[in-house]
């Protein structure tokens, strides 16, 4: 049995974790640094990297003891990391961290693209998924809609023309005095609005897979300014009502025009109540295995990085130990 | 001296940038500022086009810089798109090296860079975002642009 060390440090969770080639986990461990951050209504680069420095020594020798192995010497096959898209202060206290452990143990080390480890978080959950495979990817820096045939296989089919889906929840929770990370406030909130209270705008009717949340973000900046009357709560059920009949109505498309088994959800705005049970609902009108990822499965975390990690190597081998961080690596180069 | 431009809608927020890429020469440095939502993603659009960037641009807000390939006939190569709005300190502005970067055949347009203005000193080009009751943009442009009177009064003409 294989096992791999999986390292995360793209944006504010400091993460490691072991997982083995049958994509069992035997340790996860998530170190959020999001308390420092929430006084800045969201991630702060700088303070990022210094905390990731002060926490990936500890995080690193908790996962390899609760995967019951020895920290100076673990039997383990590898070392995969996160090597972008990211911040580039965290990205690289993960990288260099992940290149010395290899170099000192002498295994092979990976370089992992983040948005792929979302992609193999399913996998970590459910061994009974169903390929081919139509995922919607939705986090604070990214949206995409991904049709996978199978495992480490993906074609993006629409991603976001301006901001992601959780940035514009990040934006607008901010705009409203709600506090970071805006989803969680904003979803909680939702629940007591009246969806149908504000008028929104759905971007994107277009017949292609793109996304958009600019204009809906904007929208509610306005409105909420020129009428300041409107409950907290109706604002929020308003915007994530048209934020998800957006992501709700491009899945829909793809469903109809791609022939799939599956439907899944990841990234952090996967967490989402409201989105939960609308792709719940079409996958049941379309006769589709779904899944939903637990909360910790939504988030960033390493056992997600060590999947990929485990398939990448065994593709495509190990990386190069001069492998330089990709800021703004995109899905659709992952080959 | 500064310019003006409106923009009734994003379409024309973006059309406005597009036009002003051809304004832009290596080496500037725009800082663009105003409300969310004021147009400052929508407008780096329109430059991108104007310089000939191929893969789309999107919010920097993520990963805080993006880079983009350009091909034009204005010298430019490379558009760095920042959003400095979370960052800790100057000294984090600074650590982006934006100033260093655009000697390379370069422009940067940096989102809420009204914030860190002496990071970047006087001699940078700012973009102000006025909103009015009627949801259109006025655009104002001042700075560092001398010799570029007829082009500017072009670009506030169209």
């Amino acid at each position: 049995m294989a096992l791999v060390l999986g390292i995360e440090t793209s944006c504010d969770e400091t993460a490691a974790a072991v997982v083995d080639d049958e994509f069992r986990v035997h340790s996860s461990v998530v170190e959020s640094s999001i308390d420092l951050h929430r006084a800045f209504g969201g991630v702060v680069p700088e303070l990022a990297g210094r905390a990731h420095v002060a926490t990936i020594g500890p995080v690193v020798r908790r996962a390899l003891d609760d995967a019951g192995l020895d920290p100076s010497s673990p039997a383990i096959s590898g070392v995969a990391v996160t090597s972008g898209p990211g911040l580039i202060g965290s990205l690289l206290v993960g990288l260099s961290s992940a290149k010395a452990l290899a170099y000192a143990w002498d295994v092979p080390f990976i370089g992992v693209n983040h948005l792929e480890g979302h992609l193999f978080a399913p996998l970590l959950e459910a061994r009974d998924l169903q390929w081919p495979l139509m995922t919607l990817l939705v986090s604070g820096g990214h949206s995409l809609i991904v049709l996978q045939p199978g495992p480490g296989q993906h074609d993006v089919l629409g991603e976001t023309i301006d901001d992601a889906a959780g940035e514009a929840y990040d934006k607008v929770a901010r705009w409203l005095g709600l506090g970071y990370p805006g989803g969680p406030e904003i979803d909680r909130l939702a629940k007591e609005g009246s969806p149908e209270a504000m008028k929104l705008p759905v971007s994107m009717i277009g017949d292609d897979f793109d996304l958009s949340f600019s204009g809906l973000k904007t929208a509610v900046v306005r409105a909420t300014e020129a009428h300041r009357e409107i409950a907290l709560a109706d604002v929020a059920a308003s915007f994530q009502a048209a934020l998800s009949e957006q992501l709700l109505r491009k899945l829909r498309h793809a469903l109809e025009r791609y022939d799939v088994a599956g439907v899944a959800l990841a990234g952090g705005v996967a967490a989402n109540s409201a989105l939960r049970a609308g792709v719940t609902q079409l996958a049941k009108e379309f006769g589709l295995v779904v899944h939903l990822p637990t909360m910790a499965m939504c988030t960033d975390n390493a056992a997600m990085i060590a999947a990929a990690g485990l398939h990448r190597l065994a593709t495509s081998g190990p990386s190069p130990l001069d492998l330089s961080a990709r800021p703004n690596w995109q899905l659709a180069d992952v080959s | 001296m500064s310019w003006r431009r409106y923009g009734a809608s994003a379409e024309e927020t973006q059309a406005a940038g597009e036009a002003f890429a051809f304004v832009l020469r290596p080496g500037d440095i725009v800082l663009l500022s105003g409300p969310l939502g004021a147009g400052k993603t929508t407008f780096t659009q329109g430059v991108g086009r104007g310089l000939g960037v191929r893969e789309r641009v999107t919010s920097p807000t993520f990963t805080m810089v993006r880079q983009h390939e350009c091909v034009n006939d204005l010298g430019i190569m490379t558009l760095h798109h920042a959003d400095v709005y979370r960052v800790g300190s100057l000294g984090e502005v600074d650590d982006l090296a934006l100033g260093e970067l655009v000697e390379e055949s370069g422009v940067a347009l940096v989102e809420w860079g009204d914030i860190a203005p002496s990071v970047f000193g006087l001699d940078v080009i700012t973009v102000v975002f006025v909103i009015d009751e009627h949801d259109g943009r006025t655009l104002e442009v001042d700075g560092a642009l001398s010799g570029r009177e007829a082009a500017l009064d072009a670009w506030a003409q169209s």
